[in-house]
């Protein structure tokens, strides 16, 4: 467990680094993808299936699919990627990356020189985890719920009038013409005929 | 330099991710579930982010036609 | 530190145990191919392959030598790697379902404790064979077709993890085998009978099988998502959809028709005779069902299903509340 632990934390660390330095949406998408999944094999090697599982249904399983869901509705194509990696030029992230270097050697630094302490805790179960969350957390629970439901309202907001300003657009072309004639095909153009230039 | 709004938010999910990984590692240390529990806040708290903020871009790249960050900054005050 | 994932009923052979199941699933998932075929034939008044071999049989090997001799196309203006690894994701997905199927005591390959929820995640991955191959394609049908796969997808996946939340509920475990241990005296389809409804309508939706393979629809988009693919890469879309519904046909029998269960046979029998009738209950639906609308498809998932998914939830809690 010792290794699996190891080596998906280095893949993990990988392939987000990966993510943060890809030009082509979806590919970053996939390794964030593959990231989440190692994060998961992490949780599961320190005892915490429950989470593990968790991370892969909702985080990889659903988040990530809304993100790819998104990309390719807006279909940016190779244009975007090029006008990205662009952007990527330039030296403005030197000194984020250095001084995130300084706190990565220090980190590292403690890392090997203090004792390692073994870990008190063995698997916590599903079912613990559940007990404690409907128990003492009931009310972050409500409090959660409360912030889906408000999401769900803001994203169907904000969803809507896209759509029907688009419809409307294309309502304008042939799709009018059928929409006036209450359904009947065959005259569908008479009633526009006098006034078309 | 990163101006592209969804590479923003995915940005966002990896750092909510990074938290995450330091709760249920503190919970594991101890062999108590509220790390886990915290995970599971900050997973409902990223799904609803992500609903709010990519139906947003959505609607910025309608408005804009581009994923531009700075493209949005026509607020005045 | 080591998670449980002995349980009592894991095979002393894993290696046995993998081999035997990896070859019984996928010749299992090469003769549907032919079963299908013959099945469809006979409800719809025609004789299906009948020529190679006797009755037909060999049409598979017929076929699969047909599939492995084809070019292996790959579009200039695909995005190569993702079009490469795409149809690679639904055959690790589906097969590593697999690993927590228990088909009989001691024939599973690891009995894990949280092998629902590993099923459930793993069938969430495997829409992005799906998506990725709409997208890599480069072409607008597989793009609609990735589309409508993952808005599919998400919408279907919510309510079949909450249909089956009420089987959790009564047998108080993650574990399958415990769950199947826990309908020795009454099938689950008697008190879960909403669950196993909607369960069967979201396991449908997930191997995209008619009257919900909108993803594929060969009449509007081509065959949707694998219109650019050919030879083997084609190849593993196909069985790796047969597979999805012998997974999701060996789903329902665990989880609700008491898995390997029943008198006088054998325990593996039992499982694959319910298996095969819920692999015959998915072919008669794709013959006999036209397909949905896609408007028609999310709204019913959304405004029916998962309010019905949400009150089997409440309902079977209180229940199992007031019994205890």
């Amino acid at each position: 467990m010792e290794a699996a632990f190891y080596i998906a934390a280095i893949v993990a660390i990988v392939s987000t680094v990966l993510t943060i330095t890809r030009s082509n949406a979806v590919h970053a998408l996939l390794y964030l993808i593959v990231s989440l999944l190692a994060v998961a094999v992490v949780f599961y090697a320190m005892g915490a299936p429950l989470v593990a599982a968790l991370e892969v249904i909702i985080y990889a399983g659903a988040i990530m699919v809304l993100f790819v869901f998104v990309v390719m509705m807006l279909n940016l194509g190779k244009r975007a990627a090029i006008t990205e990696g662009q952007w990527m030029q330039g030296n403005i992230w030197l000194g984020p990356v250095l001084l995130s270097a300084v706190l990565v050697a220090e980190v590292l630094y403690l890392i090997l020189r203090a004792r390692l302490t073994e870990s008190a805790g063995g698997v916590v179960d599903p079912k613990q985890v559940g007990l404690a969350l409907y128990g003492p957390y009931l009310i972050g629970v409500e409090l959660s719920s409360m912030l889906l439901l408000g999401a769900l309202v803001g994203a169907c907001h904000l969803g809507r009038p896209v759509l029907e300003k688009a419809e409307g657009r294309y309502d304008r072309n042939s799709d009018g013409a059928r929409a006036h004639s209450g359904g009947n095909l065959i005259r569908a153009g008479a009633r526009r005929a006098p006034n078309a230039p | 330099m990163r101006r592209n709004l969804i590479f923003i938010l995915m940005s966002i999910e990896i750092m909510l991710n990074g938290t995450g990984v330091a709760f249920v590692a503190a919970g594991s240390r101890w062999g108590q579930p509220d790390g886990q529990i915290m995970f599971l806040f900050i997973l409902a708290m990223a799904a609803a982010e992500v609903s709010v903020g990519l139906a947003l871009v959505l609607r910025l790249y309608h408005l804009h036609h581009n994923l531009d960050a700075d493209a949005a900054n026509e607020m005045r005050g | 530190m080591v998670p449980d994932f002995e349980g009592a009923m894991t095979s002393p052979y894993p290696i046995a145990a993998i081999a035997g199941i990896l070859i019984m699933v996928l010749s299992l998932a090469a003769l549907l191919i032919w079963v299908e075929r013959r099945l469809l034939a006979l409800w719809q008044d025609r004789y299906g392959p009948n020529r190679v071999g006797p009755f037909g049989l060999l049409q598979v090997v017929a076929d699969m030598i047909k599939i492995f001799a084809k070019e292996d196309w790959l579009p200039p203006f695909a995005d190569k790697a993702v079009f490469i690894i795409a149809p690679a994701i639904i055959m690790v997905t589906v097969l590593l379902s697999f690993a927590v199927v228990p088909f009989s005591p001691g024939i599973i390959v690891v009995d894990l404790n949280i092998a629902l929820l590993f099923f459930l995640g793993m069938s969430s991955l495997g829409v992005y064979s799906i998506v990725l191959a709409g997208w890599a394609s480069d072409s607008k049908y597989s793009l609609l077709g990735g589309l409508r796969a993952a808005a599919q997808m998400i919408s279907y996946e919510v309510f079949m993890s909450l249909s089956l939340m009420g089987v959790v509920l009564l047998a108080g475990s993650f574990r399958l085998s415990a769950i199947v241990e826990a309908q020795k005296r009454l099938w689950f389809i008697v008190p879960q009978f909403l669950g196993f409804v909607l369960f069967l309508i979201a396991g449908v939706a997930e191997a995209r099988r008619s009257p919900f393979d909108l993803p594929e629809a060969e009449a509007e988009l081509v065959a949707g998502f694998h219109s650019e693919y050919s030879g083997m890469k084609f190849g593993m879309f196909f069985v790796g959809e047969y597979l999805g519904v012998i997974l999701i046909s060996s789903m329902i029998t665990v989880l609700f028709f008491g898995g390997w269960l029943g008198p006088w046979l054998p325990p593996i029998v039992w499982f694959l005779i319910k298996m095969f009738a819920f692999i015959c209950f998915f072919i008669l639906l794709r013959a006999s069902l036209p397909r949905l609308r896609f408007d028609q498809l999310m709204s019913w998932g959304w405004k029916v299903m998962l309010p019905l998914a949400l009150l089997n939830l409440i309902v079977t809690g209180a229940v199992v509340v007031a019994w205890r």
